[in-house]
């Protein structure tokens, strides 16, 4: 059975479940439970173990993760009131979930499924930049994603403006953008030959109104595309999200839950958010009946999520989710340096090797603290995916790709608080060529060496 | 217990975050018959100032801060309850001064903001959080309302920091630009945008957002 199975006990529970403020949905709901399984499963995060080895860890985060959701739930903040599932209606829609759907079409398609640890398939690989970009950069940034041989699937930059006009949330000028959005990244498949290919959108609609007023099988986003129902930190959800959630599955399209719990927000440390981590993906499949995730944890300051604690969360959520569920899920990297610097291509692979050994698919990547405009390039993404599909293809295990994953880290550890913010789009790019500059070329052959030499497996 | 212990206790249990302790010791300094406008300046303040510092360091994470700014509200209401009304006017006096702070309009994220709100209110701003997905012009009524001195505007999202931009935009429109300093926050902004849109300040984390405040009001 493919999501969804059931809308309606969702919108029911949304409008009949305990009611609860919300601050004491985070204070005496949240807070308490997570610290309690967190003493009670004696989840540790290890800095020495940034790709832990031990199969009943996994298994301890992912029992404290159901054991979490079962009694927190998620909460709607439109009706103050608290959804929840009790354990066998989890077990029938993990049950009953396909773990593998083919997204987009004819020769352009491919298959996304659920991965295991140390699993020998390449991983499905989404090029996104993550970023706003200026209006004219819109196309060629897209096209410059969408030719990268190794992406499956691609996300467009976001666009702030349209036709020159500042796009606001909830206004009219958001339905403007986010339809130019939808139209304009379909011409650019189409332009690079790819007119099939998976496309996930749009980044520009923050409301349901304008997610809503893109879907057109012509000219906007299709049956074959995919859309994101986000989140609210943490474990939240709105009637405007659940508007999203129902207009997609009516319309067709592939659901995907966009989640990022916050290291040093209502989580706490590593250990936290490697649990809510897994939680929301237990959320996502009841909530959101989602085909897939997205998955970025971030550092509350810095906006990243490539150093020891975030990956060694990264690491437990997935294997935890490998071990114990059929769920697909994509792990969204985040980077601290900006492009064309050995910085952000050594996060870039270090994000990339510990998702894919830990059994996750990639999104690749947020750069610069996914803060600046025009500030990000496939480049970046292409070194996560290359690194992601070497690890899996050369089989290595995750005492090794401990190891590796420890070298890679000790070379930007030190440097994360002031990290470059590195070049724009158009300063790493030539726009009309849509292709990399000599500079950053050179610069992508040099670390790529340099990680060779570390011992990291590349498939070419 | 000597005095300086149970102050020394009042700390501890504000910087752990310990509620019903802190309240209950607040009570027996109070029967000892200390000023507690003196308490309230001397181990209070002080506890929070290192609660803001562990959080600066990364030692202390959200939970930690929500748990040791509910320990000093509980010390503070027992404190207050029978103070003096010229020691109340003059705790009044210490404070640094007024800040409304919220997410803009179309923003649901509010977590950066609850931090500013805390760390404002633990370094002695009068703090008014109008919460989440705030209109542009309640920012206004009720700046006016308490007259605040700071307007504090958070946005997550890079299609909702235009609402940022709005709000100065009525404030110069109806000719109240000079009479509240506006600082901006959030992850989609930055030094850039605030000049662009005209800010008095922008901070890219919520210490840094407390020191702005305070540097703006000095130099006001």
């Amino acid at each position: 059975m493919v999501p969804p199975w059931r809308i309606n006990e969702v919108l029911d529970r949304a409008e009949t479940g305990p009611i609860c403020l919300e601050k004491d949905f985070e204070l005496k709901v949240l807070l308490p439970k997570l610290q309690d399984v967190i003493k009670e499963y004696e989840i540790k995060f290890d800095p020495e173990s940034i790709v832990p080895s031990d199969d009943s860890i996994a298994d301890d985060v992912w029992k404290a993760a159901l054991e979490l959701y079962l009694e927190v739930g998620t909460y709607c903040t439109s009706t103050h009131r608290r959804i929840l599932f009790d354990e066998s209606e989890i077990r029938e829609a993990m049950k009953n979930f396909p773990g593998k759907f083919v997204l987009g079409y004819g020769k352009d398609s491919r298959e996304l499924f659920h991965r295991k640890i140390e699993d020998e398939r390449r991983p499905f690989c989404l090029f996104s930049p993550d970023i706003t970009c200026d209006e004219e950069l819109f196309v060629p940034m897209s096209m410059a994603y969408l030719q990268e041989p190794l992406a499956d699937g691609v996300c467009a930059p976001i666009l702030e403006e349209i036709e020159g006009r500042s796009i606001k949330a909830g206004a009219p000028s958001e339905i403007k953008g986010s339809v130019a959005h939808a139209m304009m990244f379909r011409e650019a498949a189409r332009r690079v030959g790819r007119p099939g290919v998976f496309l996930q959108s749009v980044g520009t609609a923050q409301t349901d109104a304008a997610q809503i007023a893109a879907s057109n099988p012509i000219w906007g986003e299709r049956l074959t595309d995919g859309r994101f129902v986000a989140s609210i930190s943490e474990l939240k959800v709105d009637f405007s999200l659940l508007n999203k959630m129902v207009h997609f599955h009516q319309y067709g399209c592939f659901v995907g839950a966009l989640t990022g719990p916050i290291l040093g927000g209502y989580c706490g440390g590593a250990e936290g958010t490697a649990i809510v981590g897994t939680a929301y993906h237990i959320q996502g499949l009841m909530v959101n009946q989602a085909h897939y995730q997205n998955y970025f944890p971030f550092h509350i300051k810095q906006m990243h999520n490539t150093t020891r604690e975030l990956l060694w969360g990264i690491s437990m959520t997935y294997q935890a989710l490998a071990r114990n569920t059929p769920l697909i899920s994509l792990s969204n990297g985040f980077a601290a340096a900006g492009p064309c610097t050995p910085m952000v291509l050594y996060e870039a692979a270090a994000h990339g090797l510990v998702s894919v050994v830990s059994g996750a698919n990639l999104w690749e990547i947020a750069v610069a603290r996914n803060k600046y405009k025009n500030r990000a390039t496939p480049m970046e993404a292409k070194m996560a995916c290359e690194v992601g599909c070497g690890v899996a293809e050369s089989g290595i295990k995750r005492p090794e790709a401990n190891e590796l994953a420890k070298r890679i880290v000790s070379k930007y550890e030190r440097e994360i608080a002031e990290a470059p913010l590195g070049k724009t789009f158009p300063e790493c790019y030539d726009t009309r060529k849509i292709a990399p500059t000599d500079d950053y070329t050179n610069l992508y052959k040099k670390v790529k060496e340099g990680l060779r030499g570390l011992g990291v497996p590349f498939i070419y | 217990m000597s005095l300086e212990t149970l102050n020394e206790r009042l700390k501890k249990f504000v910087i752990n975050g310990q509620e019903d302790a802190a309240q209950k010791t607040a009570s027996e300094i109070l029967n000892a018959g200390v000023d507690p406008l003196e308490v309230i300046e001397m181990s209070l303040s002080s506890a929070m100032i290192t609660v803001g510092e562990k959080f600066e360091k990364g030692e202390y994470f959200l939970p930690d801060l929500m748990s040791a700014a509910a320990a000093m509200q509980a010390a503070t209401h027992v404190l207050t309850a029978e103070m003096k009304e010229e020691s109340k006017e003059k705790l009044k006096a210490k404070k640094i001064g007024r800040v409304v702070v919220g997410t803009v309009s179309g923003d649901i994220h509010d977590i950066g903001k609850n931090i500013l709100a805390l760390l404002l209110e633990a370094n002695r701003f009068d703090t008014y959080d109008l919460g989440k997905d705030v209109d542009s012009m309640k920012f206004i009524e009720k700046a006016a309302e308490v007259q605040a001195d700071i307007i504090a505007l958070s946005a997550l999202m890079t299609t909702t920091k235009p609402a940022q931009k709005e709000v100065i935009e009525f404030l110069n429109e109806m000719r109240l630009g000079d009479r509240y300093i506006v600082m901006v926050g959030g992850a989609p902004t930055s030094k850039e945008w605030a000049e662009e849109i005209g800010a008095d300040g922008w901070a890219e984390t919520a210490e840094q957002g407390v020191k702005l405040a305070q540097t703006l009001i000095r130099d006001r």
